[in-house]
This record gives structure tokens, sequence and C-alpha cells, in this order.
């Protein structure tokens, strides 16, 4: 068993009108023992910033512990928060920073930028980054996720649309992975507000 | 202490591609990419992987064509027996339940192929089988196989909503979709699978069962 399937997870972040949504599945298992039905993936950086971690539960953790550190420190100096695509640049680095002793862990970063441009972006555990137009998708269901996101996404949906669809496909494509599931948590920022649910799904 | 020999050749290939069977009240829609890859290259992009077995049974098998070819050689060969022996077709459980035993005999060197068997029952209504490469098998209501499955089944799961197996009374799992719902969402996850997948692509042949006969489309896919 690789690594990266030692603790399970699956992330999702989607585009829409002026609005972003990122989700995550809530399990944290050791190989096939569930530890936790409440494991957080997702995070906030600030209000219109968010990094979803996937892969080994102790690299998440200590990846975010890091990146919240960085973050702070550059509100300090700059008084302003981060861009969306800086902070991609800064995750990028921290990451290429371990190139021969790698953080397991395959990021998911969604944010609005200038004018509240929708921004996402995924990188691989060594920081290449891939920013994408419509969605990106991380974590042991990857796989079943590309396939349900792109039977189910369009473009330019508003926020209350884009949160069924990322449920949708984000409860489908766990179903079909042993390693992720019991439930989901997705967060649907747009300028004014931030939607944040739990889903009950299957809980096994 | 010295090493355990290995060989340096394998004796399978994977040629790609992927299947898809979907089951309705009188019909059953059967089909498969065209495209039959090596490694990273393409063979050829009009290679069909469904074969039909009797006159209400088509399989679709990806994986390792020249298996597949000897399967599909086997299969017709024991069907031929059969209505010799019986004087009737082969209904689509019986022919499930050959094809089962038959990739079960090769259990210590297994055909690698992954099947989706797709059919009218006996009372006309639709069937799919789903298998695994040595034989264990399960008629449901809808399937997929090869290598966009993990793309297309969660989809599929999503929209056909086929209720659980261990449910008493035990409730159908076919679709209630016309038969022209099921063709049009065939379409929609292979053009999906295609995006993905590298090795799904070119044309989705579709093959419909129902009770006028047998019926074949294609339609075109991404070709990169």
């Amino acid at each position: 068993m690789s690594i990266f399937e030692y603790n399970g997870s699956a992330l999702v972040a989607m585009v829409g009108k002026n609005c972003f949504a990122i989700a995550s599945d809530r399990r944290l298992g050791v190989q096939l023992q569930t530890i936790a039905t409440d494991f957080q993936r997702i995070h906030k950086i600030h209000d219109k910033l968010y990094i979803g971690l996937s892969g080994l539960a102790t690299d998440v953790q200590t990846l975010y512990q890091r990146l919240v550190f960085r973050h702070k420190l550059y509100q300090l100096r700059e008084e302003r928060d981060m861009k969306p695509e800086t902070f991609a640049s800064v995750v990028s680095a921290i990451l290429y920073e371990k190139r021969f002793g790698p953080y397991l862990c395959q990021p998911v970063i969604a944010g609005l930028g200038d004018d509240d441009k929708p921004f996402i972006c995924t990188m691989d555990s060594i920081g290449a980054k891939e920013l994408a137009k419509d969605f990106v998708v991380a974590g042991t269901a990857a796989e079943s996720l590309y396939g349900a996101c792109e039977s189910m996404y369009k473009p330019d949906m508003e926020s209350d649309e884009l949160f069924e669809t990322v449920s949708q496909a984000l409860l489908a494509s766990v179903d079909r992975d042993c390693l992720s599931g019991w439930g989901g948590h997705v967060f649907v920022v747009t300028p004014t507000e931030v939607i944040e649910k739990t889903l009950k799904g299957r809980m096994d | 202490m010295a090493t355990k020999q290995q060989a340096n050749w394998s004796p399978y290939d994977n040629n790609g591609g992927t299947c898809v069977a979907i089951a309705g009240a009188d019909y059953c829609v059967i089909a498969a990419d065209t495209r039959m890859s090596t490694g990273y290259s393409i063979l050829t992009r009009d290679y069909s992987k469904i074969s039909k077995l009797a006159d209400k049974c088509v399989m679709a098998s990806s994986g390792f064509q020249a298996d597949v070819k000897a399967l599909q050689k086997n299969l017709a060969a024991r069907h031929l027996i059969y209505q010799h022996q019986h004087n009737k077709q082969m209904s689509c459980p019986a022919m499930a339940q050959l094809l089962s035993n038959t990739l079960y005999y090769k259990r210590f060197f297994p055909y690698y192929a992954f099947n989706v068997l797709g059919g009218l029952d006996n009372e006309g209504k639709g069937c799919v089988f789903t298998y695994d490469a040595v034989g264990s098998y399960e008629r449901v209501g809808y399937s997929s196989q090869g290598s966009g499955s993990t793309l297309i089944m969660p989809v599929l799961d999503n929209q056909l909503k086929s209720p659980s197996p261990l449910l008493l009374p035990a409730v159908d799992a076919v679709t209630p979709l016309s038969e022209s719902e099921a063709v049009d969402m065939v379409k929609d996850v292979f053009a999906s699978a295609a995006e993905r997948d590298i090795y799904t692509g070119d044309k989705v042949e579709i093959v419909i069962v129902n009770a006028g006969g047998i019926r074949r489309e294609y339609t075109d896919l991404r070709k990169d």
C-alpha cells in the first residue's frame, strides 16, 4: 500500500460565478481501520483563502501549521492578506524545499483573488502547480472525483447550484472509495459570505 | 542466499479501454470505446470490444484483447454445442454462468479480461452481469469495467440510484429510464471519461438489445 493511501482522503475544489467551493471527506483511517469521522482537511488561511490538504495526516497537520505561520508573518509585515496566487507559490516553494524528503501531501488551494475572481489550484507533493479553470481534485478518491466532476460540472454556476454539484460529486465519488467517506465538509465562498455545511452520506 | 528466479517478460499486456452496460425495463445498452492501446501508444482507433454471444446476449470486454478474443471464441464454440444439444439459443443468465465457469477454469493462469455481459433475461427484462478476471459475477442494474471505470461508476451510481441488493423484499435494480435516455447517459459518461483517461477515446460503440433485436450506434470521442 502506498504511503499516500495510509490515511485516506478526498478533496475537490470547484469554480462558480464569482464564487468557489471546496469540499472534503471526514474520515481519518489507519489503513483499514477508521480512527476518526470528523477529521478536518480544509483550513481557512484568511476570509477569502482556503487550503485543503490530502495525503498523510501528520504531514497535513504539520504543513498547515507551517503555512499559517508564514501567512501570519506576511500579514504582520505587509499589513494585508496574501493573494491566492501568491499563497500558491509559497506552498509550492515550501514543498520543493523538501524535494528529496517530501511532505507526503497534495494540497488543494481555493480563494478569491483581485476583483473577487475565483482561483483554484492543486499541486503534487513536491510543489508542481496545476492551475485549472473548472475544478481540481486530490486524494485516494481522485480518479472517481475526476469522473464525477467532469460529468457534473458546468461553468458559471451560482453558489447554491455549485454547492449541490460539489456535494453530489463528492458523495458519489467517496462511496466508491473505501478509504474515504464518513460524510463531507463543504465550504462555498462568495465575496460577501461563507457557507459552511456538513454532509451526511454513507457512514462506512 | 540466492534470490528467486523471475521471468524477464510477461504473458499479459493491457490494451486499455472502458466498457459500460445499463439494464432497462425491456432493453439493455452495452457500450465500449474503440481505442486499442499498448503502453502510451495507440494501436488502432477502430477496434470493437463488443461481441454478440447469443440472440439476446452481448458481451463487452476490456483488458488484454488477445485473451478477450480467445475467450470470445471459446464461448462461441460452447454456445454452438449448446444449440446442437438443446435446439435453442442460450439465455442471458445461462451465458452469464457459462462465462463465470469459463473464467474460473483458468483460475491459475487467468484470462486478463474485464467483462460486462448485457442482454434480456427469460422474461424480456434487461439484465447486466459484471465480472472480475477470474469469474466472480453478480447481476446488477448497471456496471462499468476497464481503465475509465473508476471515473464512470460514481456518475452511474449518482444517476441510476440502484437500490442495495440487501433490501427485503428484493427491489428491481433495472433503471426506469427510457432507452434513449439511457443511450444519452452512456454518451455523456464516455465523453467525461475520455477527457481524463488517456486510454479511453476515439469512438464509442453502443449496442442496444431489445425485443426487436440488436441495434448498433457509434459516437465520436476525443482523439487525443
